[in-house]
């Protein structure tokens, strides 16, 4: 019996924290970063005591809508950021993304912070722990 | 007396510190809008400091600003002015909004706005300045009797380079109630956070939530009396924000007359309070779906 309750009690803790993520986020096929952006790398990357500072700013600017966990508030149609289909994305696209927003689909550009720390963003982004994804969330 | 002013205390260093960093200039716009759903409550107000033929007075103006999509800021004003010696008037109310064309950002970043005023004469918040100079002298009862509907169109260019940010703003603006013809002015400024990298840790008095700049500002006549600076008023103001706390942030400004026309100094200085969100609670409130 209790060999059946502990793998039935982890499937309903995965499936409670599948719902708190954004499952019906679709990513916007126009939105997407040139060519030069995308092999731009992060100038903080070997300084990894800046995440620090990245996870003050996205709580700063980025929890409204992503959520504390980077998972995504449905009701903002925001992205769950610790998709595969996000953490794949180059640091350059992420910088570059978030820099320019996508203000049609609610993303407000990001130009107004300082570059190390929209930099800062993304290096706090990559410590953001990736779910299991299922293949309702990448469509 | 104690409970308001707590209130009042904790209204502007509210828990936590800084968001997405406000732009520090008072008459100068840069390329930045409002975030969609975001209302901004701000509250200013402009000094004239006088010469010796005219009054000293204070010019308080409130700003609501609503993010009705990324790519439109709608803002209406409430506007009034005391002066030393003479009266307290309600000066008028403004409505203006602002379109960004492009969606990304570019080396230059255009922005449209277009504003509506109904406004007296008796109006010394000098939120832009354009034709000649505004009438400092004229005691309140002559001003406030002239009513002006005006219409006020702005191209904003604004740039980012290396966390500098440049804008230059050009003004024309038409008096629908009386024939000045068109009158124009323009605003310029330059700014820049006091560090670029974030702290790790929460902070109040972290550079990293100063940003410090300077603007220009001033008249550039009109088609009736001559388009140019003669006559006209002009001013070179540095400018500092402070973002004391997650939603809130403080603005100060001394302006520097470069000209012998309106007031010598104008001090400005404003406080502003942002409700993230505000929309999707409204729309809550209204029960709708978000």
């Amino acid at each position: 019996m209790t060999g059946f309750l502990k793998p039935a009690l982890l499937v309903v803790i995965l499936q409670a924290a599948g719902l708190s993520q954004n499952t019906t986020y679709q990513q916007d096929p126009n939105w997407q970063a040139p060519g030069s952006a995308i092999s731009r790398a992060n100038p903080l990357a070997r300084r990894p005591d800046a995440a620090a500072g990245g996870q003050k700013l996205f709580h700063r600017n980025c929890v409204e809508c992503h959520g504390e966990d980077g998972s995504g508030l449905v009701k903002k149609h925001a992205a769950d950021l610790q998709l595969s289909v996000v953490q794949q994305q180059t640091d350059g696209t992420l910088f570059w993304k978030i820099t320019n927003g996508n203000p049609d689909r609610g993303m407000p550009p990001f130009s107004n912070l300082p570059e190390l720390q929209r930099w800062q963003i993304v290096l706090y982004l990559r410590s953001l722990k990736p779910s299991s994804d299922q293949p309702t969330k990448q469509k | 007396m104690r409970r308001t002013s707590l209130a009042f205390f904790l209204l502007v260093f509210a828990v936590g510190v800084g968001m997405a960093q406000e732009s520090p200039y008072i008459v100068t716009y840069d390329h930045h809008l409002e975030e969609p759903g975001n209302l901004e409550i701000e509250t200013y107000t402009t000094l004239g400091i006088p010469r010796s033929n005219q009054s000293f007075y204070a010019a308080p103006w409130m700003e609501i600003e609503y993010g009705v999509t990324g790519r439109w800021t709608s803002e209406f004003y409430l506007e009034g002015q005391g002066t030393a010696g003479d009266s307290a008037v309600f000066t008028g109310w403004r409505w203006e909004n602002r379109f960004r064309p492009l969606k990304r950002e570019h080396w230059i970043n255009p922005v449209l706005y277009l504003e509506y005023e109904n406004t007296s004469e008796a109006s010394r918040i000098q939120k832009e300045i354009v034709g000649g100079a505004p009438d400092v002298e004229s005691p309140n009862s002559d001003l406030q009797s002239t009513k002006n509907h005006e219409l006020e169109g702005k191209l904003i260019l604004s740039s980012t380079v290396h966390d500098w940010n440049i804008a230059g703003n050009f003004i024309t603006e038409k008096n629908l109630s009386r024939g000045e013809g068109f009158e124009f002015g323009y605003a310029f400024g330059f700014s820049r956070p006091l560090a670029t990298l974030a702290s790790g840790t929460p902070c109040r008095f972290c550079r990293e939530n100063f940003i410090a700049g300077v603007e220009f500002y001033g008249g550039l006549g009109s088609t009736e009396d001559g388009v140019g600076v003669r006559d006209t008023a002009h001013y070179v103001a540095p400018v500092l924000s402070w973002q004391v706390s997650e939603n809130a942030s403080i603005h100060f400004s001394p302006g520097i007359a470069l000209t012998g026309q309106g007031s010598p100094v104008l001090i400005r200085f404003g406080y502003s309070y942002e409700v993230r969100g505000f929309g999707s609670k409204l729309s809550q409130w209204l029960g709708g779906k978000h």
